[in-house]
């Protein structure tokens, strides 16, 4: 069974030093088959709210120049956070699979 | 020109998710507070209105088993809202990792369900239902207490001034009625007591306990997993316990209360604000943090007797307006702090690290 979307996305942050919410949510919408605004929407929600937590941090922003998700869209530079790291290993997510 | 459009962009964005948090827990209050119509309606039904007043350990059955009911109703509503976001599938797979994950649901719904309730109607049965209610309006205390101590969730001097004047707006309102109830000679009183502190830090806990499990999960999901765990303790546990060890009529409770259609008419219109009350409540965790979404939520005190009011043609005492202004300004005060600070909830470091 594939892991939930929230534990896809921090796994996918984890492997990496920082990335782009662009990248991240074309990763995420192929791995479950998804498409159109209201999935990009909801998975940008999903990195407001691990944002939120303090699971990862902002790293950078720019706008969308309109070859990423839509022109003038904001755009963020996505890293984990120790604490983040710390709450992955917790729940099992640090070295999944 | 562009680094303004950005710190524009920016800033617009922090506002956004803190207006959408605070929606989601104003929106928690109001279906809290429609909750007490059906809720209170159904104990005017067959089979509840038969069982006599004083007679405690069957009032706890009926209480017991209606939850268990109306928990699964709200299951199914839960399902309907999850299979219209398409988040079934995701249900399926925060279930499945229970020994790191949904485990925190188990037992937020042990706090919120059995231990939160069941104290509730003790301290209902035992002192009073004002006593009760103002119980249940210190949850939030508890619940910001263990959130800042256990995983440093901030709660800032202006959030801690608003949660005080909602609280305190809270008590005016059940406060007066309190004195009619208070009675320390009866011998039983200390049950009700008890019951008040268990709803208090089972409320209180039980978003704590979920949000360490919603940091990594959909909140949609997370209350679909909260509520499956509670049907089970209920169901598989529980009440088997009671049936089996007691001599209360469990089972020709529950054949009674899914036959009878008044009934289950309430149980449904209760488990469909239940249901979207608690989906707001856990979204609004994710957005504004526990201490504030919980305070917000307090509100429900207001809305539980305006919507009463409104269906009983009762009008509130006078004292009700002083505590309505003071739960509107505490919310005021709470709304006017900067998106900014509610933008990240932990202290584990700045929002933004530079580019």
């Amino acid at each position: 069974m594939k892991l939930h979307q929230k534990g896809f996305l921090l796994v996918e942050i984890s492997k990496v030093r920082s990335i782009w919410d662009s990248e991240l949510i074309a990763k995420a919408l192929k791995e479950y088959g998804l498409t159109g605004s209201y999935w990009v929407n909801s998975l940008c929600v999903a990195l407001d709210e691990l944002a939120a937590a303090g699971l990862i941090v902002r790293v950078g922003s720019k706008l969308d120049d309109g070859k990423q998700l839509a022109p003038g869209r904001l755009l963020f530079n996505w890293r984990l956070s120790e604490f983040g790291r710390s709450r992955m290993r917790d729940t099992g997510l640090l070295n999944y699979p | 020109m562009v680094d303004y459009a950005l710190n524009q962009a920016i800033a617009q964005h922090h506002e956004r998710n803190q207006r959408w948090g605070f929606t989601w827990a104003i929106w928690t209050a109001i279906l809290w507070g429609a909750w007490y119509v059906p809720g209170t309606a159904l104990w005017y039904e067959h089979p509840y209105v038969d069982i006599a007043a004083d007679n405690q350990s069957l009032r706890l059955a009926a209480t017991a088993v209606m939850t268990w009911v109306h928990a699964i109703t709200v299951l199914l509503f839960l399902l309907l809202w999850n299979g219209v976001l398409g988040k079934v599938r995701d249900y399926g797979r925060t279930m499945v990792r229970f020994r790191k994950i949904s485990k925190w649901y188990a037992l937020a719904s042990l706090c919120g369900g059995p231990m939160a309730i069941f104290g509730s109607y003790m301290a209902m049965g035992f002192v009073g239902p004002v006593f009760a209610a103002i119980t249940s309006l210190f949850y939030p205390v508890v619940g910001a207490a263990i959130a800042t101590l256990w995983y440093k969730e901030k709660i800032s001097r202006r959030a801690a001034i608003g949660m005080a004047i909602i609280i305190m707006g809270g008590v005016v309102i059940y406060g007066p009625g309190l004195f009619g109830e208070m009675d320390i000679t009866h011998n039983n009183a200390w049950l009700g007591y008890l019951g008040g502190i268990m709803s208090a830090i089972g409320w209180g806990a039980e978003g704590a306990v979920a949000a360490r499990a919603m940091d990594v999960t959909d909140p949609d999901v997370g209350i679909q997993c909260r509520f499956s765990f509670e049907v089970l303790f209920w169901g598989v546990l529980i009440l088997p316990v009671l049936a089996l060890f007691t001599d209360l009529p469990i089972v020709s409770l529950i054949v009674s209360t899914v036959t009878e259609s008044k009934a289950m008419l309430w149980i449904v219109l209760a488990a469909a604000c239940h249901a979207y009350c608690y989906t707001a409540f856990y979204k609004s965790f994710s957005l504004i943090g526990v201490g504030r979404g919980e305070t917000v939520g307090n509100l429900y005190a207001v809305f539980a007797l305006i919507f009463i009011a409104a269906f009983t043609l009762q009008l509130p005492q006078w004292y009700f307006l002083v505590g309505l202004v003071l739960t509107v300004l505490g919310s005021l005060v709470m709304f006017a702090e900067p998106a900014e600070s509610v933008a990240q909830l932990r202290n584990i470091g700045p929002v933004e690290e530079g580019a």
